[in-house]
């Protein structure tokens, strides 16, 4: 199995068609990373509907490239512009932006060129090692841990970046609502489906994501047409020197570390690992007063932290069915779409599929690093191309984009109204990624809950006496807690210093 | 322009952080008030609905729930969450900011004039016209370069999804003269 599993992995180097599929679209990747309000989310939905006639390793590989190359992307315009092309590049900003008015803008690229390859494929190397042990472990599970598990991954939303605890919550919870809509499961029983029978499998996964997306982005990028972009020219994008290696290396590692966990973590993604690589970076520094004024181990530990979340966060997505963050929930629909129901069955079932993708991921970081460091110089300037022109062309994409799946207008009209609904979200402070997720943990959430009452014939306080159900209920419960725990031990840190 | 000043990502906290040391919330003062009213509000309508459901017959191996169990047990955490939605925004009152400028209201309306047109004349003439206005509004002064955008965009488009994706769009002015 394992020769097996690396031939797959391999195989994609020597598959033109592949390569040159995976080289094409991490341009995309690249060009969608580096456009602010464009990010690896909104990317993979408007390119879903592409995939559909492509076989399933093509497609999903065509998914997994835009999340990694739009991911390390969004450090080209946080670096020259003070503008993150993603979320996940924030952190960035930070450290890349005054080192680029220094005149350093291509040693700050080249580092974090460096450092995000770096994070992606530690990254995969610990998706192909890890995946297939926690399959194992996977295998045990029934209905009341698989309930016990979502549950879990549902409340990781309360330490998501974006939003707050109880907002994200909220959002999560409105996701999984979302989800009871149509049939009931188990009885086929109608729900909220005002007599439009087209609703009685559901909503449609695409037209939502699109919506909440793309569509909520339009409206929200139409209130920053008056703001002027400065952007800091560049000559050529430099690798790092022997000195800025010895500087940033233990950041490097210890972001690879910390991103992958992250990553790994159902709910969290790349945003939150970024953060996080940044701050423990600055801890761990010998310069901690250089931070925020052109540290190269700030944009070193922010972006091989972000990148190291994407294949980690492709594991509870691959391995459970959990996606590990807003991309990866557009990822684990794409693998529905295609037939690959994700859980540990496709570990033994499909595992030349799995380790393709595995192989797609790893060759996808290595050409956004060639990318990265000769073209990145041409790709900050996808950042001058007027809003008037670039939007429309958006909202065309997410509008066919979410009719092609069915073909039915009604997808559109709901893509339409989650345009609206995600920016009111947003308008007031909730986050849209939760949504998403809760969307997709929604009926597995509800099936296993189901599925277990019927084990125990109706006693649900037996779910809470099995032994890893009853884990993931605790962690959950710590999952809810921790930012208010967190909140409270650093007041209470803070209040010390005071007196 | 920084999307860091953008209201989605003023929301934005440091891991570990709860709301109350989030920032100000983005949104009008009332509207920040109005939105636990609103939650309120749903999660009565959307529990009164799933009352309404039929009742599922028992089923023959173990005993279940019955379908609007879930939906209202939905509801009740939201609206538990949402009374600890309150107590953050009475304890922390959220920021006045400005109302949305035009391009946000009229991009909104284009929606729906987009879903007019889709309806009852073509879907590809609404999106001409959609993104010939959208570019408009959204601040391109070259009528021309609007016109040319629209329409070359929509026709790669549709040509993209029809002759590669094999996607049929839905009977209207333009497809009905295509598909004959």
């Amino acid at each position: 199995m394992f020769a097996e599993a690396t031939g797959a992995m391999f195989s994609v180097f020597g598959d033109p068609y592949l390569m040159g599929l995976i080289l094409g679209t991490t341009v995309i990747g690249v060009i969608i990373g580096a456009l602010p309000g464009l990010g690896a989310t909104t990317g993979a939905a408007l390119l879903l509907p592409f995939t559909l006639t492509m076989e399933p390793v093509p497609a999903i590989a065509v998914l997994t490239t835009i999340y990694v190359s739009a991911t390390f992307a969004g450090a080209i315009t946080a670096i020259l512009i003070n503008t993150p092309g993603t979320a996940a590049a924030a952190a960035t900003c930070l450290d890349g932006y005054p080192l680029a008015q220094r005149g350093e803008a291509g040693r700050a690229l080249g580092i974090a060129v460096v450092a995000s390859t770096i994070g992606g494929i530690f990254s995969i190397i610990v998706l192909a090692i890890a995946a297939p042990m926690l399959a194992r472990v996977a295998y045990e599970f029934r209905p009341p841990e698989y309930f016990a598990l979502t549950v879990f991954g549902l409340s990781m939303l309360a330490s998501i970046s974006e939003g707050g605890a109880i907002k994200n919550l909220i959002g999560g919870l409105f996701g999984v609502w979302l989800a009871t809509i149509g049939a009931d499961a188990i009885t086929g029983t109608e729900r909220f489906m005002f007599d439009n029978y087209e609703l009685y499998e559901g909503l449609n996964f695409i037209p939502v994501l699109v919506g909440m997306f793309a569509l909520s982005e339009l409206l929200v990028q139409s209130k920053s047409l008056n703001t002027v972009m400065e952007r800091i020219p560049i000559k050529a994008v430099k690798l790092p020197s022997m000195a800025d290696y010895k500087k940033i290396w233990k950041a490097v590692l210890r972001s690879c570390g910390i991103g992958t966990f992250i990553g790994i973590l159902p709910a969290e993604g790349a945003t939150v690992a970024s953060m996080i690589g940044y701050s423990e970076a600055k801890r761990w520094s010998k310069t901690p007063e250089e931070f925020g004024k052109g540290a190269v181990e700030g944009v070193a530990g922010a972006e091989a932290a972000n990148n190291a979340a994407t294949g980690g966060a492709m594991v509870p997505t691959l391995v459970l069915g959990i996606p590990g963050s807003g991309t990866t929930a557009v990822i684990l629909v794409g693998l529905m779409v295609h037939g690959l129901r994700p859980g540990p069955h496709l570990f033994t079932e499909q595992i030349d599929k799995v380790y393709s993708i595995f192989g797609a991921m790893l060759v996808a970081n290595i050409m956004f690093f060639a990318l990265g460091l000769f073209a990145a110089k041409l790709f900050a300037r996808v950042t001058l191309v007027p809003r008037g022109i670039l939007w429309p062309i958006v909202f065309a994409f997410s509008v066919l984009g979410a009719y092609s799946l069915a073909q039915s207008m009604l997808d559109v009209y709901i893509a339409l109204i989650f345009g609206v609904i995600g920016y009111l979200f947003r308008r007031f402070g909730f986050a849209v990624a939760p949504v998403a997720i809760g969307l997709i943990l929604g009926e597995m959430v509800e099936t296993n809950l189901q599925n277990s009452l019927k084990i125990f014939d109706g006693d649900w306080t037996q779910i809470l006496v099995q032994p890893l159900a009853a884990f993931f209920l605790i962690l959950a419960v710590l999952g809810i807690s921790q930012p208010y725990i967190v909140s409270y031990f650093k007041k209470r840190k803070a209040r010390r210093a005071q007196s | 322009m920084t999307n860091l000043n953008d209201s989605n990502r003023a929301a934005e906290t440091s891991p570990g952080t709860d709301d109350a040391e989030a920032g100000p919330t983005p949104g009008l003062g009332w509207g920040d008030y109005c939105v636990p009213a609103f939650i309120f509000l749903f999660c009565g309508v959307i529990s009164y609905v799933s009352t309404t459901f039929d009742e599922a017959l028992p089923l023959i191996v173990g005993e279940s729930m019955q379908p609007r169990v879930f939906p209202i047990f939905l509801m009740a955490v939201i609206a538990v969450l949402n009374i600890g939605l309150i107590v953050q925004v009475l304890s922390k009152p959220p920021s006045r900011r400005d109302w949305e400028p035009y391009q946000t209201w009229a991009s909104a309306v284009l929606f729906g004039v987009f879903y007019f047109l889709a309806t009852f004349v073509d879907i590809m003439i609404g999106l001409m016209v959609t993104m010939f206005a959208l570019s408009i509004i959204w601040g391109e002064r070259r009528v021309w370069v609007a016109a040319v955008l629209a329409i070359v965009t929509t026709a790669m488009i549709f040509f993209s999804f029809d002759l590669v994706l094999e996607v049929r769009f839905p009977r209207g002015l333009f497809t009905d003269w295509y598909y004959g």
